[in-house]
């Protein structure tokens, strides 16, 4: 027997703004704990939330990437419930009017785009963090109040495949609009999945589970994947599944039960009264939209068409927006701009990686970069003379000119120079300009090697090659 | 000749002419306050206000600034920096805020002096002054002790009436500030719902909650006004309405509209207020105004308490979820987050205000709230509707405030008579709808004051002063205290 999975997400993001959803504590991750925060976020009796502008245009630009209609009436209500990580005794939240509602995003599966559909986005605040100890709890109220926006997709989606696609893209227009870091090991995007299966052509949802604490997009698949295995099994096996919340274990590749849900917690939720609803002008919408920082799909069409770049390369370089941002800093210095993303793809990454350092780790002026890229391009230098000269850039962020300059590193350029070789190099074998014209093309490569022989590797091939050529013709 | 029995302007010219010093008058507060014995106060201030009289004293007086160096009393539900602030509740015992609410700033700045933190039913739930950790407060007309001087600002309202303090911070949520004004012959008068930040106000139900004040006078509740009205960044439902010199209120009430409501007159059975009612409105019409009556469906009028009630305590169980004895507050320990907070809550809160918490969360539940809370959001918005539909035809809605000078103490209303139904608890309508009300004391029966409620459109404060003023004139009671009432006689 055949089963359909059914799988819906919830996804929190939080955003990366200057101050929090509703006080002006400042955001800031590396801060010590319980340092940025203010009266409201310890729920002082007397305190009032302010709504943070920027988070509201994140949520805009949010709505706008992800094609939602955006209800331009702010609506906060509250969200009651105790727990030592909830400061006020209430989360406020957009329980009635999210900001966001009825919209989509597109994933690519076997080659052909699939649309799924998402419900709603709104924005809320974060509670604090906890840390859980053998006989105590520490609690760490930076992250109270820190804005997040929560978007939840309709129950649309069949396969693990297909939920890891639908997260990596909201991942991507997090990070590109600029809304969030969208790290799902550090928990800036965290996402709840539910699944349920139900034998093809039935038109009831099974139970539903749910998978909490999941760390990246890689296990959101295999949870998924295996949860509908453990379902279908249990089907077939003529039992029930139960609704619980599960989480997925790493080692074991298997989700393990947390909790049995009984009745669905009641939330009394009501309208929060101290906020007055807002009313967002055109205008506000509008500049939200036209401001937001270019998205992936937009970067990428540019990539392709405005540097030339192959779509490969430039879906590489666009994997990590840090990295796009520093290949088009070095290309604003240099028109080369193919050679610029091979450089950035095969040698900057390639040193990342191997020192195991992240992008914002590389501190070399992106300048020095473009000026490296056109020393290798010109045959100012050759490609060993590079790799000496790009670790002497690394280590001391300085201008590879310079640094060429005062190693005495250069190639011959001289054209009469190499010229006089090359006539000394026909002279001596006499047969070569006779076996150039009845086409043998290699004896292009013995003139050079010999070139190259004698000048210890230090001829400037790009003009070798066309003296080469001019006095092969003669 | 005691300054304190006078009105803030008049204490103010005292000031000027040198007659008194600050630090005399700080003194004679403190001492009053002292002297008291109707359990007004949580907190009597000495040293820091004394200090700040003899920095004052150092400082000529300035001729605009009405509030300088004049002392005052806060409701103790206003947070207040580095001085405790309970909100007569056991489950803020020892709480030290870290912050001044916005109005406590700005009364600071104008250099008011605070002398006290006066008594309230326990997080100003309550409108008897009987529900605060230390007991019941009492009426100061009756030394026998046998008489309510109501609530939930039943210290702010005995402070300005005993001739502490000119005027006093309190709050009004359904009508705490305006019914104890009839109890205790104060003008009591709270604005439109977003006039004054509520910032650092502990919240009951922000959706009903004003900061609203007593005074003696009606000009000095105009003065007051001036002072504490106003956009807070920090209250983003405060408004950014344009603010009034509300002390040059017109003194001319010909031509002005008052719809009496006739129901809540009806339902008023005491002839003595009655006739006095009556009389104050001949009045109004000799100097000019027009009365009329209006009616209002009885059912409507009825509905305004069960709603009030399930509304403020539906939001004060929210509201209240804070204090829970992690944060601050006793702490009671447990072994676990739960046992923490329910010790907490259990040794904290007083069995009237778990029920309301109680009614509140039964209100919201799931399976309860449309029937009961969004209900009566209904029923508030068709009471609002009703109202501001007469005010838009008149001026001001007058009636008694109350139908009965302040009640005896444990003495059981009839909960299901007309006059408890609607003239007991009609003022929270205001409330609903966030229009600004006064009470101003018209009459006295058996020795207790009694008064006049008027309620205006949303915003119109300057035109409010205007009849309320116009009464004052009728009634002559200007500055009325318990001591200066052995000198007054009704006109």
């Amino acid at each position: 027997m055949n089963f359909e999975a059914i799988i819906g997400l919830e996804i929190h993001v939080e955003m990366k703004t200057k101050s929090k959803m509703f006080s002006p504590a400042p955001i800031n991750f590396s801060d010590d704990p319980n340092t940025d925060v203010t009266l409201l976020d310890m729920a002082f009796p007397g305190t009032m939330p302010v709504v943070n502008k920027e988070a509201v245009r994140n949520a805009i630009r949010m709505c706008n990437a992800l094609h939602m209609h955006i209800d331009q009436e702010l609506w906060f209500d509250r969200k009651n419930y105790f727990y030592s990580d909830l400061p006020k005794g209430y989360q406020i939240t957009q329980q009635d009017r999210p900001i966001g509602s009825e919209g989509y995003l597109e994933i690519e599966i076997d080659g052909k785009l699939r649309k799924i559909e998402i419900e709603r986005l709104h924005m809320e605040e974060d509670t604090c963090k906890q840390l859980h100890f053998s006989n105590y709890t520490l609690l760490d109220y930076n992250r109270a109040g820190i804005p997040l926006i929560e978007i939840v997709s309709k129950p649309v989606m069949h396969s693990g495949e297909e939920a890891r696609k639908y997260v990596d893209k909201i991942r991507e227009l997090v990070t590109f609009s600029g809304v969030s870091d969208g790290k799902m090991e550090e928990g800036s995007l965290r996402c709840d999945v539910n699944v349920s299966i139900r034998p093809y052509g039935e038109t009831k949802f099974g139970t539903k589970v749910e998978i909490k604490n999941l760390n990246s997009i890689a296990n959101i698949e295999k949870a998924i994947d295996y949860e509908i295995k453990r379902q279908s099994e249990l089907l077939l096996l003529g039992q029930d599944v139960r609704q619980e919340t599960r989480r997925f274990d790493e080692s074991k590749k298997e989700t393990v039960l947390m909790r049995v849900k009984t009745d669905a917690v009641d939330y009394k939720y009501f309208t929060e009264p101290n906020i007055v609803p807002i009313k967002i002008s055109d205008e506000f919408v509008q500049d939200a939209i036209d401001t937001c920082p270019e998205l992936y799909d937009h970067k990428l069409n540019r990539f392709i068409n405005d540097y030339n770049l192959d779509i490969v390369d430039a879906k590489i370089l666009l994997n990590n927006i840090e990295i796009a941002d520093f290949f088009e800093k070095i290309s604003s210095f240099s028109k080369n701009y193919v050679p610029i993303s091979k450089f950035v793809i095969t040698e900057i990454l390639g040193y990342l990686n191997k020192n195991n350092l992240l992008i914002k780790d590389f501190k070399v002026e992106p300048k020095y970069i473009a000026e490296m890229v056109d020393l290798l391009k010109t045959g100012e230098i050759n490609s060993s003379q590079g790799k000496e000269i790009f670790a002497k850039v690394i280590k001391e962020n300085k201008s590879p000119i310079v640094i060429k300059k005062e190693s005495g590193v250069s190639l011959i350029s001289d054209e009469d120079t190499i010229r006089k070789m090359v006539i000394d190099i026909l002279a001596a074998n006499e047969t070569l300009k006779a076996d150039f014209k009845a086409g043998k093309d290699r004896v292009k490569g013995f003139i050079m090697g010999n070139l190259m022989k004698q000048t210890h590797g230090k001829v400037n091939p790009a003009i070798a090659n066309k003296i080469i050529i001019e006095e092969l013709k003669k | 000749m005691n300054y304190l029995d006078l009105t803030i302007k008049e204490i103010h010219n005292a000031l000027l002419e040198k007659k008194v010093t600050v630090t005399e008058l700080t003194k004679e507060a403190i001492k009053r306050a002292k002297e008291n014995c109707d359990n007004a106060f949580e907190l009597i201030l000495e040293d820091e206000p004394l200090k700040k009289a003899e920095e004052l004293d150092k400082l000529p007086v300035p001729v605009d600034n009405l509030l300088f160096g004049i002392p005052f009393v806060s409701k103790d539900n206003f947070s207040t920096k580095d001085i405790e602030t309970t909100g007569s509740s056991n489950i803020l015992n020892g709480y030290i805020p870290l912050f001044n609410a916005t109005v406590i700033e700005k009364l600071e700045n104008a250099n008011a002096i605070l002398i006290g933190k006066a008594t309230l039913d326990e997080l100003a739930m309550g409108g008897t002054g009987t529900s605060g950790h230390k007991g019941t407060t009492y009426n100061p007309y009756d030394k026998t002790h046998s008489h309510l001087i109501g609530g939930s600002s039943c210290g702010s309202a005995v402070s300005v009436a005993s001739g502490i303090v000119p005027f006093s911070l309190g709050s009004d949520t359904g009508d705490s500030v305006r019914k104890p004004a009839n109890n205790a012959g104060l003008v009591g008068f709270k604005p439109t719902w977003g006039r004054i930040s509520r910032f650092g106000l502990f919240p009951f139900a922000p959706s009903l909650d004003h900061v609203a004040y007593f005074t003696r006078d009606v000009f000095d509740s105009a003065y007051l006004l001036n002072i504490l009205a106003g956009h807070d960044d920090k209250d983003s439902t405060s408004s950014l309405e344009k603010i009034d010199d509300y002390t040059t209120y017109s003194k001319d009430i010909k031509g002005k509209r008052f719809a009496v409501i006739k129901e809540i007159e009806d339902s008023i059975t005491d002839e003595v207020l009655n006739k006095r009612f009556k009389f104050i409105l001949k009045e109004l019409e000799n100097k000019g105004a027009i009365i009329e009556r209006v009616s209002i469906d009885k059912r409507l009028l009825e509905s305004i308490y069960p709603s009030y009630f399930v509304i403020s305590c539906a939001e004060a169980t929210s509201n209240n979820a804070n204090l829970d004895g992690i944060k601050f507050g006793p702490y009671y320990g447990g072994k676990t987050y739960q046992e923490v907070m329910f010790n907490a809550r259990t040794n904290g809160f007083s069995n009237l205000i778990k029920r309301r918490f109680v009614i509140g969360s039964y209100a919201l539940m799931r399976e309860n709230q449309h029937d009961l809370f969004l209900r009566a959001q209904k029923a508030r918005r068709i009471i609002t509707n009703k109202f501001n539909e007469v005010l838009n035809k008149y001026d001001y809605i007058i009636n008694l405030a109350s139908p009965s000078v302040a009640p005896e103490i444990g003495k059981a209303s009839d909960k299901l008579s007309n006059e408890y139904l609607i003239a007991d608890n009609y003022l929270a309508f205001a409330n609903f709808g966030g229009q600004p009300s006064i009470t101003l004391p018209i009459g006295f029966k058996d020795d207790l004051p009694f008064g006049v409620n008027v309620t205006s459109k949303i915003f119109t404060e300057l035109n409010l002063f205007t009849a309320a003023n116009a009464i004052e004139e009728i009634t002559g009671f200007s500055n009325l205290s318990v001591n200066n009432y052995k000198n007054k006689e009704e006109k």
